[in-house]
C-alpha cells in the first residue's frame, strides 16, 4: 500500500485543500464499524440486556452512522456549511418520522 | 465548441447596452436554439409562457365550475365532470401555474440579483424545465383520452385506490405528480447552490435582496417537503399497480398515513407558493416608496421562521380526522405561532410605505393589494388554527374563500406585481400604465366579489365539492355574484395579456433602470446581455445599486470599488439537447406505465442513455473542471450534500412507515419468523467495507495512483454487487417462504423500503462502474478527484441508510 496520503499533497480544487483523514484513520474507523456490527449481532442474544436492548442498539447504530458521516464523508474536515446542510434535514426528518409513527402507528407516545 | 466566449464584449459601466441586445430573446431565435438553451433568462421565459398557458387552462376550469354553481340545480355539467374539473383546477393551479410562475422570477432574476452570470447547473436547469413541461402535458393528456383525474388535488386514500377508482384517472394524476416532483427537487438543489455559492464578491447573505432570501427558503422547502409526498405517491402506485396494502384498511393499513404524508408536503407547499410573492412585494414596495425595506433583517428571519414552522403545522388540515386532544393542541399552538412572523411581514410592509414617496404604479397596486388581501386570508387562517372553530368550517366554502385569499390575494397578486415590475427588464419595453391600472382594479374587484361572499356561504353551511344545490338554503344569490366576479377576474387577466402583447410590439423602450431600482438587476441593460454583466458588479451593501447611485442615508456615495476579479473570464455554457432527451425518456416511461411494459423499458433506456450522455458531455471541458464558489466548496459537492438532506426525508418516510405498520399485519409471515440475521449481518459488513474501499479509491485518485484507483473503484463496485446478491438471495428466499409484496403489510413495507435502498445501491454501482471505465480509458485524472468524491458521498450515504435499516428493521425486537 502506498504511503498514507492526503488530498493536501495533490490539491486540485479549493475544497480539496481541506485536510482529510489519513489512510490509517480510515482503517481504524473500518475496524470499529466491523466490531460494532458484530457487537450489534451479539447483544440481541444476551438475555440480560433485554431491558436496555432497544436504546443500546439505537446508540450503537447512531455511533456507526456518525463515524461514516464524519470520517468517510469527511464532514469532520469540511466546511461547517456542509454539516448544517446535512444535519439539519436529518434532525428534522427524524422528528417528522417520530411524529408520523406517533400519529399513525402503534408507536404511541400520547393517547388519542 | 464547448463554450461561447464573450470576453470581447465591450466593458460596460452601468447599464450601457441598448435594448436591441435582446439576450434571452435574442438571435439566433430558432426553435432549436430554444430547445437546446441553457441560458437562465431564456429558461425563465420558457417557464413564463408555459405556466401562463397552464394558468389559462386552470382558469377556464374555474370558470366552468363557477358556471355550474351560478344557480341552484344547474345542469351545465354532470357530477363526474364537476369532480374532474375541481381536481384538475387545483392540481393545475398549484403545480402547473403558481409554482412555475414563481420559477420565472427564480430563473430570470436570481442570478442577476446576486451578480452571477448564470445558475450553478445550467443544463440541470433546462432539464427541470423540460420535465415540468412534459409532466404538465402528461397530466392534461388525461382530457384527451376522456379520463381526467377526479379525486381532488389532495387525492385522499382510499378514494384513490383501485377498488374505488378503477380507471386510469388517478394513474395520470399520481404519475404526473411524481414527474413534476422530480423537476422541482432538481430546480431546488440548483437554486440553493446558486444562491449560496455564486454571489458576487461583497454580496454577503444579509446583503442579499429579500426576493433572493425568500427564494432560498422556498427551495429548501421544496427539496425537503417533496420527498414525503413522493413516497406517498409511490405507495399509492404500488397499491394500484402491484396490489400492496399501504392504504388497505382490511389488511391493517391506515388511511391517516396518506393524509399525514400529503400534508407534511401540502402545508410547506402553501409557503412554497406564497414566500416568493412575499419576496417580490419586499422588492416592489421599497422601490415605489423610495425607502429601504423596513426591518429587512427581521423580514429575513421571519421568512426563515415561516419556513421552519411550516413543517410543524401540517395536521391542522386534519383536525376533523380525530387525532386526539394532545395532537390537536400541539398543531393548534404551532399554527398560531406561525402567524407571528407572518404578521411581522405585514407590519413591516406597512412601515415601509409609511412616510415614503409613494408612486402608484401598476406593480405598486398589486403589491399593496397583496398586503390587504393576504391579511384577510391570513386572519381566516388563524381562525382555522382553533380546532373547535375549524370543525365548523372544515369542508365548507369558508375554507375555499380562505385559501383563495391566500393563493390569489397573496400568491397571484405577488406574481402580477413581479410580472409588471420586471417586465421592462425582461423585454426592454414598458407596459401601458393606464391599461395596467384598469386591469388591476377589475381583477381586484372581481376577486373580492368572487371570494368574499364565499366566507358567508360557508358560514351558512354550503359544503365544498358539491356539483349542485337546492334553492332551499338560499345559497343561490351569492353564488351568482361569485360567478360574475370570476368572469371579471378573467376579463382582468385578458387585459393584462393584451397589455403585454401591445407592449412587446408598441411599448416604449424601458431603459436599464425605469423604476429607479435598488438592486443589481437594474444595473445592467434591459434586457440583459447573454452574459448578464460585462463585469461582475461591485456590491456596496444592501440595496447596492441604490447606494451606488445615491449613497447612504446621509447621501455619502461609496468609493468606487474595482471590478470584481473574474479569473475564469466570461464563459457561457453551450446549448445542449440532452436535457430534453432525458425528459422525453421520463415522459415515455410514465406513458408506458399506463399502456405497456415495453414502452416503460424504451423510456427507461432513453432516460439512462440520455443521463449518461448528459453526465459525460462536459467531462473534458476545461471550464467545468473547477466549479468553486464563494463558500469555498465546489458546486457539485454542495449540490450532493443538499440532495442527501432531501434523501433523509425520503428514507425517513419509508422507515417511519415500516415502523408505524410494524405488528399490524393481519396475516403472517411476520418479521421474526422470516428475517435471517446472520446473512444480513454479513451483507451489512460487506457494505461497510465497500465504504472503506471507496475512501481508498478517492485517496488514490487524488494522488494520481492509477493502479490503486482502479483497484479500489472496482472493489467498491464489486462489494456493491455482492450486497445486491445478498439482497436478491433474501428476496428470493422470502418469496419461496410465502412473503411477497402482496402477502401482508409487512411484505409491502419491507420490500418497498429495502427495494428502494437496493435501487440506490444499483445506481451507485452504475456510477462507480462508469468512473472505473473512465479510469481504464485514462480519462480519470487527478483533476477529476472531485467527481469521485461526489460519487463517494452518495455511496457512503447509501451505507449509512443501511446502518439505520439494519438496526430498525432487522435487529430491533
Amino acid at each position: 500500500m502506498s504511503t498514507p496520503s492526503t488530498a493536501r499533497e495533490h490539491p486540485t480544487t479549493a475544497e480539496q485543500q481541506h485536510e482529510h483523514a489519513s489512510i490509517r484513520t480510515y482503517l481504524i474507523v473500518a475496524g470499529i464499524l466491523s466490531a460494532v456490527t458484530a457487537l450489534e449481532f451479539g447483544v440481541i442474544y444476551v438475555r440480560r440486556l433485554a431491558p436496555v436492548l432497544i436504546p443500546l442498539l439505537l446508540v450503537l447504530s447512531a455511533g456507526k452512522f456518525a463515524l461514516v458521516v464524519m470520517f468517510f464523508m469527511h464532514l469532520r474536515y469540511d466546511s461547517r456549511v456542509l454539516t448544517f446542510l446535512f444535519v439539519a434535514p436529518l434532525v428534522l426528518a427524524t422528528l417528522l418520522a417520530i411524529a408520523v409513527m406517533t400519529l399513525t402507528g402503534e408507536f404511541l407516545v400520547f393517547s388519542r | 465548441m464547448a463554450h461561447r466566449d464573450v470576453a470581447g464584449a465591450a466593458p460596460g459601466t452601468i447599464a450601457t447596452r441598448p435594448p436591441t441586445a435582446r439576450a434571452g430573446l435574442a438571435a439566433p431565435a430558432t426553435i432549436k436554439s430554444w430547445i437546446t438553451t441553457v441560458d437562465h433568462k431564456r429558461i425563465g421565459i420558457l417557464y413564463g409562457v408555459t405556466a401562463f398557458a397552464f394558468f389559462l387552462i386552470g382558469g377556464i376550469e374555474a370558470l366552468l365550475i363557477r358556471l355550474q354553481l351560478a344557480r341552484p340545480l344547474n345542469t351545465v355539467m354532470s357530477a363526474e365532470t364537476f369532480n374532474s374539473l375541481f381536481t384538475m383546477h387545483g392540481t393545475t393551479m398549484v403545480f402547473l401555474a403558481i409554482m412555475p410562475l414563481n420559477s420565472v422570477f427564480f430563473n430570470y432574476l436570481v442570478p442577476l440579483m446576486i451578480g452571477a452570470r448564470d445558475v450553478a447547473f445550467p443544463r440541470l436547469n433546462a432539464l427541470s424545465y423540460w420535465i415540468f413541461l412534459f409532466g404538465g402535458l402528461f397530466l392534461n393528456a388525461s382530457f384527451l383520452v376522456g379520463t381526467p383525474p377526479n379525486a381532488g388535488w389532495f387525492g385522499y386514500a382510499n378514494l384513490t385506490t383501485r377498488q374505488f377508482s378503477p380507471g386510469p384517472e388517478i394513474d395520470f394524476w399520481m404519475l404526473s405528480l411524481q414527474v413534476l416532483g422530480a423537476s422541482s427537487i432538481m430546480a431546488g438543489v440548483n437554486f440553493i447552490v446558486t444562491i449560496l455559492n455564486m454571489r458576487a464578491p461583497g454580496m454577503t447573505l444579509m446583503r442579499m435582496p429579500l426576493f433572493v432570501w425568500m427564494t432560498l427558503v422556498t427551495q429548501f422547502l421544496i427539496v425537503l417537503a417533496f420527498p414525503p409526498v413522493t413516497v406517498a405517491l409511490i405507495y399509492l402506485m404500488f397499491d394500484r399497480f402491484f396490489g400492496t396494502h399501504f392504504f388497505d384498511v382490511a389488511a391493517g393499513g391506515d388511511l391517516h398515513l396518506w393524509q399525514h404524508l400529503f400534508w407534511i408536503f401540502g402545508h410547506p407547499e402553501v409557503y412554497i407558493l406564497i414566500l416568493p410573492a412575499f419576496g417580490i412585494v419586499s422588492e416592489v414596495l421599497p422601490t415605489f416608496s423610495r425607502k429601504p425595506l423596513f426591518g429587512a433583517q427581521i423580514m429575513i428571519y421571519s421568512g426563515i421562521l415561516i419556513g421552519f414552522f411550516g413543517f410543524s403545522v401540517w395536521s391542522h388540515h386534519m383536525f376533523a380526522a380525530g387525532m386526539g386532544p394532545v395532537a390537536d393542541a400541539f398543531f393548534s399552538i404551532a399554527t398560531m405561532i406561525i402567524a407571528i412572523p407572518t404578521g411581522v411581514k405585514i407590519f413591516n410592509w406597512l412601515a415601509t410605505m409609511w412616510g415614503g414617496t409613494l408612486r402608484a404604479t401598476v406593480p405598486f397596486h398589486f403589491a399593496a393589494g397583496l398586503v390587504g388581501l393576504f391579511t384577510i386570508g391570513g386572519l381566516s387562517g388563524v381562525m382555522h388554527a382553533s380546532p373547535p372553530v375549524d370543525l365548523q368550517q372544515t369542508d365548507s366554502y369558508f375554507v375555499v374563500a380562505h385559501f383563495h385569499y391566500v393563493l390569489i390575494g397573496g400568491s397571484l397578486f405577488g406574481i402580477l406585481a413581479g410580472a409588471t415590475y420586471w417586465w421592462p427588464k425582461i423585454t426592454g419595453r414598458l407596459l401601458d400604465e393606464r391599461l395596467g391600472r384598469l386591469g388591476f382594479w377589475i381583477i381586484f374587484a372581481g376577486f373580492n366579489l368572487t371570494f368574499f361572499p364565499q366566507h358567508y356561504l360557508g358560514a351558512i353551511g354550503m359544503p365544498r365539492r358539491i356539483y349542485t344545490y337546492n334553492p332551499g338554503p338560499g345559497w343561490g344569490f351569492w353564488n351568482f355574484w361569485s360567478t360574475v366576479g370570476a368572469f371579471a377576474i378573467a376579463f382582468g387577466v385578458f387585459l393584462f395579456a393584451v397589455n403585454a402583447l401591445l407592449s412587446l410590439r408598441y411599448g416604449a423602450p424601458a431603459g436599464a433602470d425605469p423604476w429607479d431600482g435598488r438592486t443589481l438587476e437594474w444595473r445592467t441593460s434591459s434586457p440583459p446581455p447573454p452574459h448578464d454583466f460585462d463585469e461582475i458588479p461591485p456590491v456596496y451593501g444592501r440595496d447596492s445599486f441604490w447606494r451606488e447611485k445615491y449613497g447612504d442615508d446621509r447621501g455619502r456615495k461609496p468609493a468606487p470599488l474595482p471590478a470584481a476579479p473574474d479569473p475564469h473570464g466570461v464563459h457561457l455554457p453551450s446549448p445542449s439537447h440532452w436535457p430534453i432527451v432525458v425528459a422525453l425518456g421520463l415522459l415515455v416511461a410514465a406513458a408506458g406505465a399506463l399502456t405497456s411494459l415495453a414502452l416503460v423499458l424504451i423510456g427507461a433506456a432513453v432516460l439512462v442513455a440520455g443521463a449518461f450522455a448528459f453526465a459525460l458531455e462536459h467531462h473534458r471541458t476545461p471550464a467545468h473542471v473547477r466549479q468553486d464558489g464563494v463558500l469555498g466548496v465546489d458546486h457539485r459537492k454542495l449540490a450532493m450534500w443538499i440532495f442527501l438532506g432531501s434523501e433523509c426525508f425520503l428514507f425517513g418516510t419509508l422507515i417511519a412507515t415500516y415502523l408505524a405498520y410494524k405488528g399490524r399485519s393481519v396475516v403472517g409471515p411476520h418479521p421474526h419468523e422470516i428475517l435471517n440475521l446472520p446473512i444480513t449481518t454479513l451483507s451489512t459488513f460487506d457494505l461497510l467495507m465497500s465504504s472503506l474501499l471507496m475512501v481508498l479509491a478517492l485517496a488514490a485518485v487524488q494522488r494520481g495512483d492509477r493502479f490503486q484507483s482502479r483497484l479500489w473503484l472496482g472493489g467498491t463496485a464489486l462489494f456493491g454487487l455482492i450486497f445486491l446478491g445478498f439482497q436478491a438471495y433474501e428476496f428470493t428466499t422470502f418469496v419461496h417462504e410465502g412473503l411477497t409484496l402482496q402477502t401482508n403489510l409487512f411484505g409491502s413495507t419491507f420490500f418497498v423500503l429495502t427495494g428502494f435502498h437496493g435501487g440506490h445501491v444499483t445506481l451507485g454501482v452504475l456510477w462507480l462502474l462508469t468512473l472505473l471505465v473512465l479510469d481504464l480509458r485514462g480519462r480519470l485524472g487527478v483533476q477529476d478527484a472531485l467527481k469521485v468524491e461526489v460519487a463517494g458521498l452518495y455511496w457512503h450515504f447509501v451505507d449509512v441508510v443501511w446502518i439505520a435499516i439494519f438496526t430498525l428493521v432487522y435487529l430491533l425486537p
